[in-house]
């Protein structure tokens, strides 16, 4: 085995959230070495990916899939690497490699609404957060000062500061649907992390409309952007290393992380302080395989709390025709949405859930429907320019409450590299469905305020999967009930922390990037108060 | 290229007009796909082809070399493909079938030549040919649902234009 990279902090996993909590950490004057699973890949061999790919809609057909670091993968075939216990299927999708999964998002960077922290304690339903909103707002406006959010002040989250860039542009589609829709539904312009403007050496945004599953610009922030900042602050990176263990000692502390290089190599790492920042799935999966005489059930798991409370942001929808041309595709894909239904005395009978509506080019879509129908010859054309004009799509994003049983356990079965790969157990309770009907009127109302015919729902008990993984590392202030205390630090291990929207305690209906990264620095602030930064290299 | 380009070119000696597409289609046919009589073939298997390609795009010109790729693409991917073509052409010609009319009368009869409209459209209107992990692209932004939507639409990952331009009413 070898033993070669020593620091003082080891992160695992280079993802948005684990990378710039390494960016902190070294520009604070500590070693930082980051430990990612995946091999290195560039933007721009993304694009060309992406244009090459049979399976556009696919988000994750232009990444790299990469045997010694294998992730979910469902198309053309489903790679079995997730196994699904149900009763729920749970088919989540993540990226293994440098800078992770928000490669490919929509860069929604919504915090949470005051309340949200509150919901056991409001609503009794869920659990309250160890953090309050007052507490993490600063963290919020750090987080969004980092990775340059625009948004605009209406969307029911105080803050103290403005954010660092104006609204970006409001695509037409969007404009007529909120005047439309006014004064029955307020529809706002989401708050992300897209440029308005040149902000940080990225462009404003030119509308190429791929914000998923690839940016070509950097108009909006991702993981290699998060990684770029992490590197130059003097974070050392090693791809390609696939952490499967982590060692610790007779009082708990963690004191090496093992890694498989593509080879099956083992390699050695040492360091004073590890933080897990390798998701919502791997990395409850990695302090599960962690298992010793000492901690049998794996690091951080004697109240057997690790993978529990499980959390996505499940999806319905509603596509439609407009009685306008509007053509969804031009700008950003995902600009608008309604928050008034985020909270509410309803709270306590019923999920909450934004409204969100999509601006993703119909093209593909139509067509590929069209040739399903057997639509050919001159009016393959007019029908085409019909759908892309014309249609509509909204969606809910759904709370879903913390329940111990939906879990990411161990499976028997193993990946290509001989370790046990995550296993799924996931369903979707009453109350979460209880909000997808209540979103039916609204569905009903939009259509009816857009002129829409051809109304297609999504069926009952349908819900489309958002990859908002979060949970399963749970924050709290109860030992017996979470995995992390309100600082993320493991509650039996003094140098293990972790970081990501695994800590997440409650889902909300915010997407998870935000929340996770606020926490993440929140944890960096109480690391650097606590602790003082070592040696400015990685020794090796 | 626009459509009327591609009318025929009265200065043509004979001996290349006749292997232009309008040689290798018969009378119904020819009614459906009126420009694109002048476009030039190799045989009657790649007239064919191009024939029932202009029928099933709906689009009276369409590019030489993305034909090329298609048809050397669709042909490896199935043996047989152009004698297929070939005899849905016929089979289009004889009985008059209209292009709407035509998939649902090929899956009512269980035509053996059922999948083969599909495989075309999908190849020229969405640049994909074969399916599964065999699936390949032949075209992105000159496939032709791109290109009948140009006037509006960039595709996905290439520029709208400047920030803000996707404010304004798109026509």
């Amino acid at each position: 085995m070898a033993e070669s990279l020593n620091a003082d902090y080891v992160v695992i996993g280079s993802g948005l959230i684990g990378s710039l909590t390494a960016m902190k950490l070294a520009q604070a004057g500590a070693s930082v070495l980051i430990l990612e699973a995946g091999p290195r890949y560039s933007r721009d061999q993304i694009v060309a990916n992406f244009r090459n790919s049979p399976r556009r809609s696919d988000w994750m057909s232009p990444y790299p899939f990469s045997p010694w670091a294998p992730h979910p993968v469902y198309k053309p075939e489903d790679n079995g690497y997730l196994i699904q216990a149900g009763p729920y299927p749970y088919p989540a999708e993540y990226i293994r490699m440098v800078g992770g999964t928000t490669w490919h998002w929509a860069a929604h960077a919504w915090r949470n609404v005051p309340n949200d922290h509150r919901i056991h304690t409001l609503y009794g339903v869920g659990v309250d957060w160890p953090v309050s909103y007052d507490e993490l707002e600063p963290f919020y406006q750090e987080a969004e000062e980092i990775m340059g959010v625009s948004g605009a002040d209406n969307t029911g989250s105080p803050r103290k500061k403005p954010f660092p860039m104006e609204p970006v542009a409001e695509p037409y589609a969007m404009r007529r649907i909120r005047e439309r829709l006014d004064p029955a539904y307020k529809v706002v312009t989401n708050t992300t992390a897209r440029n308005s403007r040149p902000y940080d050496g990225r462009p404003a945004c030119v509308g190429n409309n791929s914000c998923q599953p690839i940016c070509p610009v950097d108009a909006q922030f991702n993981g290699g952007r998060a990684v770029a900042k992490a590197e130059a602050a003097g974070v050392k990176l090693v791809p390609n290393a696939n952490v499967y263990k982590l060692e610790s000692d007779a009082k708990g502390r963690v004191v090496a992380a093992l890694y498989y290089d593509p080879n099956k190599g083992t390699h050695r790492v040492t360091g004073k302080t590890f933080i897990v920042a390798a998701n919502g799935i791997e990395s409850p999966r990695l302090l599960l395989l962690s298992s010793s005489d000492k901690f049998p059930k794996g690091l951080a798991n004697a109240r057997d709390m690790v993978g529990r409370h499980l959390m996505d942001h499940p999806s319905t929808s509603l596509t439609f025709d407009a009685d306008e041309d509007v053509w969804l595709g031009r700008g950003p894909q995902s600009p608008s949405s309604i928050n008034t239904m985020r909270d509410g005395d309803f709270r306590k009978e019923h999920a909450p859930y934004r409204l969100d509506f999509t601006n993703i080019s119909r093209v593909d879509g139509a067509t590929t429907a069209l040739i399903a129908a057997g639509v050919y010859g001159a009016e393959f054309k007019r029908r085409l320019r019909y759908s892309a004009a014309r249609e509509l799509n909204v969606k809910t994003v759904l709370e879903v409450l913390p329940h111990p049983e939906n879990r990411i356990t161990l499976s028997a079965q193993k990946d290509g590299m001989g370790i046990p790969k995550p296993e799924a157990h996931y369903f979707i309770d009453e109350y979460t469905h209880k909000g997808a009907i209540r979103a039916l009127d609204d569905f009903r109302r939009i259509a009816e305020l857009m002129g829409g015919t051809n109304l297609r729902y999504t069926r009952d008990g349908e819900y489309a999967n958002n990859q908002h993984i979060c949970g399963t590392l749970s924050m709290g202030n109860d030992p017996a009930t979470s995995v992390v205390d309100k600082w993320g630090r493991a509650h039996d291990h003094e140098n293990l922390y972790m970081v990501g929207t695994g800590v997440i305690p409650t889902a909300g209906t915010c997407n998870s990037t935000e929340n996770g990264l606020a926490l993440a620095l929140h944890t960096v602030h109480h690391i650097l108060g606590g602790q003082s930064g070592g040696s400015a290299s990685v020794q090796s | 290229m626009h459509e009327s380009a591609r009318q025929p070119d009265p200065s043509l000696p004979s001996t290349r007009r006749r292997r232009l597409l309008a040689g290798f289609v018969g009378a119904y046919t020819a009614t459906l796909v009126p420009w694109a009589l002048a476009q030039p073939v190799k045989n009657g298997q790649h007239g064919a082809f191009l024939a029932l390609s202009a029928i099933i795009a709906g689009r009276q010109s369409l590019d030489a070399g993305m034909a090329e790729r298609i048809f050397k693409g669709l042909s490896a991917e199935q043996p047989g493909f152009a004698d297929a073509a070939a005899a849905l052409l016929k089979l289009v010609d004889e009985r008059k079938i209209d292009p709407m009319h035509l998939q649902q009368t090929l899956d009512d009869e269980k035509s053996p030549l059922a999948p083969l409209p599909r495989k075309i459209a999908t190849a020229w209107l969405l640049g994909v040919i074969g399916s599964g992990a065999n699936a390949r692209v032949v075209a992105y932004e000159h496939a032709l649902n791109a290109q009948f939507v140009a006037d509006v639409l960039k595709p996905p990952t290439y520029a709208y234009g400047p920030y803000g331009s996707w404010t304004r009413k798109p026509l």
